[in-house]
Formats: structure tokens, C-alpha cells, sequence
């Protein structure tokens, strides 16, 4: 099968705006895979792979059948794409197209978020990590144990000593649990 | 046309345009109408093949369901291979059926055809006579892809041989292209390609 790799134009042609170039670059990287359009009301496929949400959708009713990403044919379908919410793009698609909204993002509630008060360490411990699985690091969840809160107890008082000693145990558990997220 | 269609065979137009194929003139590509829902073809044989040095123009109708559907393409230069009919010109590949993906473009399926002209694959052919030539006979098959390239395509390599026998049939009354496939068929053995085209 011939190499299906896009060819990019390479270098700017002489005294060119290399800055306009690397614009140009970057648009590319937001564009449909199908329309090779800008993508709108933009969704992203578990291989990664950017479209549009009508465009997607029209493809996966092409081919009801077989459906695979259009662009590595890995298995594909609505519920499992993801759509990208930029800033300031909250308007609800336009109503002219038959095609029925994005999916919605899955929003799931961190864990051992309310149910431990005085959380805070004095150094702030923050750590963000990737799935592997996720190819292009779209997929970064972000572990993060270092916001400051304030302590519910004044300083000295022997709540405030408690509340030290319980930080120091929830950060070692916090380690644990990394580790084993590595190691298991 | 849809507007999608349109919009998108423009956009694969001016990329390619700027590729380096076109720049390499492995491949190129020309609008035929100002609806761009046809364009013309070509693809350059590629070395070290039967096909070198020949220049092979394609057919290509954009389906107003493009890219969802995949263009419908055709060799207009006669062919001699497994995947391709020698008489339509009609191509049996892959990803121009239910392989095909929408965000293969035009010049990535120029590039798979041309990639075919390297690899054909003769388990799954359009033409059986060719296919099965192909297999039982590799080097007649050589000499018949290359007479055609030189006949149809403007290769370099004629084939003198072949040359005398279809003037043999020319001179008996018979269509020039009509020879060809037949001698083509019979393995270039004259009494066969005669007996078959005046039974
Ligand atoms: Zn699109
Ligand atoms: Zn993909």
C-alpha cells in the first residue's frame, strides 16, 4: 500500500514570513480530517484523530457497518469520541444541520475530593501525569494535591497538630497510590 | 455538488499542486470540468517496473457524496495488469471500494495506484486472463506489460517481437487493439490469437 503520510512544505520559501508559515502549521493541526476544513463543533476519536462532529457523524452513517476512524481505521463510534470545547465556543451547533449534537463530555468527579478537610500541605505537592494509552497527550488527567487550602484550625491548637498529622498520612497514602498506579 | 464535495476537491487541488509529487511529476493532476466534479489524472510508471518511463492517465469522477464515498477511477491508457481490466480500464483496489476512508485524499490514492503499478496483487484481480499470466508466466507477462507501456503509454522499452506479430494481424484486416489483446491472451502465439478471433 503506498505511504499515506502527508507531505508538509518544508521550508519557507526565501525572505518569506517563516512566522506566517508556522501559522499555517499550526492551522493544520486543527483541521477536520474530513472536510479538511477548521474543525467545528470538534470532537477527538481514542486514536486521537481531530473532525468535526457533522463530518464524524455523516462518516459513521455512511458506513454503519464498519466503523473506523477515517484516518488509521482503528474501531470507532459515537459514544466514544470526545468533544474539544474551546474558549468562548459555547453556542450550540447550527440548528440548520440534521445532525444530531456532539456527545457530551463525560465528566467524571475526582475521588477523596469534599471528604477530607485540611488537605493542604505546607509545600504544596503537585504532580500531573499521562495515560499512556492516549497517544499526543490530549488525554493528561492532572492529579493535583497542592492546592492551598486554608486550615479549618489556628496554629497551636492541638486540632491544628491532629490535622499536620493526618496531612503527612494522606500524602504518603497519596505516594502509595502513584506508585501503584505506575507499578501495578 | 454537495458543498463539502466541492469545497474539499478544491482544497486537495491546491495541496497537491504544491506537493512534491507534482513537483517530482510522479503525479499530476488537471481539472476537466468547472464543476470539479471531474478531474484527469496521471501517474508516472514506476521504475523498475514493466511500466517505467510510460505516463498513465486516469479517469476520475467525484461522487457528490465525496469524501464519504470514494471517487470513482479508471485507467484511460490501456494496461496490462492483474488489478486493472484490460479492456475497461476498470481497477480493482482496495481502498477505492470498502477500504476507503474519508481522509484519503486524491493524492493519496494517485500514490496507492501508483504503488499498485509496483505491487499488483494478482490474488485479487480484475482481470483473470492478466492475473493468470502473471502467475504461470512472470516473464511473458514482463514483456507484455512493457509492450503496452511502449504501445499505450510512451514507454521507452518496444518490443520487436510483438511489434511484427500484431502487424501480422493488422495486415489480415484485423483492429490493431483487438490484436493486441488477443496475442496478449494466447502468449503472444499467433495461430491461437488468429484462430480466436476468427471463430
Ligand atoms: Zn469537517
Ligand atoms: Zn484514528
Amino acid at each position: 500500500m503506498a505511504e499515506t503520510s502527508e507531505a508538509r512544505p518544508s521550508a519557507s520559501a526565501p525572505g518569506g514570513d517563516a512566522g506566517g508559515e508556522e501559522d499555517k502549521h499550526d492551522e493544520r493541526m486543527l483541521e477536520c480530517n474530513i472536510c479538511l476544513d477548521t474543525a467545528r463543533d470538534a470532537v477527538v476519536s481514542m486514536c486521537g484523530h481531530l473532525f468535526c462532529w457533522p463530518c464524524l457523524h455523516q462518516w459513521l452513517e455512511t458506513r454503519p457497518s464498519r466503523q473506523v476512524c477515517p484516518v488509521c481505521k482503528a474501531a470507532i463510534s459515537r459514544d466514544k469520541v470526545i468533544p474539544l470545547y474551546g474558549r468562548g465556543n459555547t453556542k450550540q451547533e447550527d440548528p440548520r444541520n440534521k445532525v444530531p449534537p456532539r456527545p457530551a463530555g463525560q465528566r467524571t468527579e475526582p475521588e477523596n475530593n469534599s471528604g477530607f478537610p485540611g488537605f493542604g500541605f505546607g509545600e504544596g505537592f503537585h504532580m500531573s501525569f499521562g495515560i499512556g494509552a492516549f497517544p499526543f497527550g490530549v488525554f493528561t488527567s492532572t492529579f493535583n494535591f497542592g492546592d492551598p487550602r486554608p486550615s479549618a484550625a489556628p496554629r497551636g491548637t492541638a486540632q491544628y497538630e491532629e490535622e499536620q498529622f493526618l496531612s503527612k498520612i494522606f500524602l504518603w497514602v497519596a505516594i502509595l497510590f502513584v506508585l501503584w498506579l505506575i507499578f501495578a | 455538488m454537495a458543498n463539502i464535495a466541492s469545497k474539499r476537491i478544491k482544497r486537495e487541488f491546491k495541496e497537491i499542486m504544491k506537493s512534491e509529487e507534482v513537483a517530482g511529476g510522479a503525479i499530476r493532476l488537471q481539472l476537466v470540468n468547472d464543476n470539479w466534479t471531474e478531474l484527469k489524472g496521471e501517474i508516472a510508471g514506476p521504475s523498475d517496473t514493466p511500466y517505467e518511463g510510460g505516463t498513465f492517465v486516469l479517469e476520475i469522477k467525484v461522487p457528490e457524496t465525496y469524501p464519504f464515498n470514494p471517487p470513482k477511477i479508471r485507467f484511460v491508457t490501456k494496461i496490462w495488469h492483474p488489478n486493472v481490466s484490460s479492456v475497461t480500464g476498470a481497477i480493482c483496489l482496495d481502498i477505492l471500494k470498502d477500504q476507503w476512508a474519508a481522509a484519503l485524499t486524491l493524492r493519496t490514492v494517485l500514490l496507492s495506484l501508483q504503488a499498485l503499478l509496483s505491487a499488483a496483487e494478482p490474488n485479487d484481480p480484475q482481470d483473470a486472463v492478466v492475473a493468470k499470466q502473471f502467475r504461470e508466466n512472470p516473464h511473458l507477462f514482463n514483456l507484455t506489460a512493457r509492450h503496452w507501456t511502449n504501445v499505450y503509454a510512451g514507454g521507452p522499452n518496444a518490443i520487436w517481437e510483438f511489434n511484427q506479430k500484431v502487424q501480422r494481424l493488422l495486415d489480415m484486416g484485423i483492429d490493431e487493439h483487438q490484436a493486441r489483446v488477443a496475442l496478449s491472451t494466447y502468449d503472444w502465439e499467433l495461430e491461437r490469437a488468429t484462430e480466436q478471433l476468427f471463430s
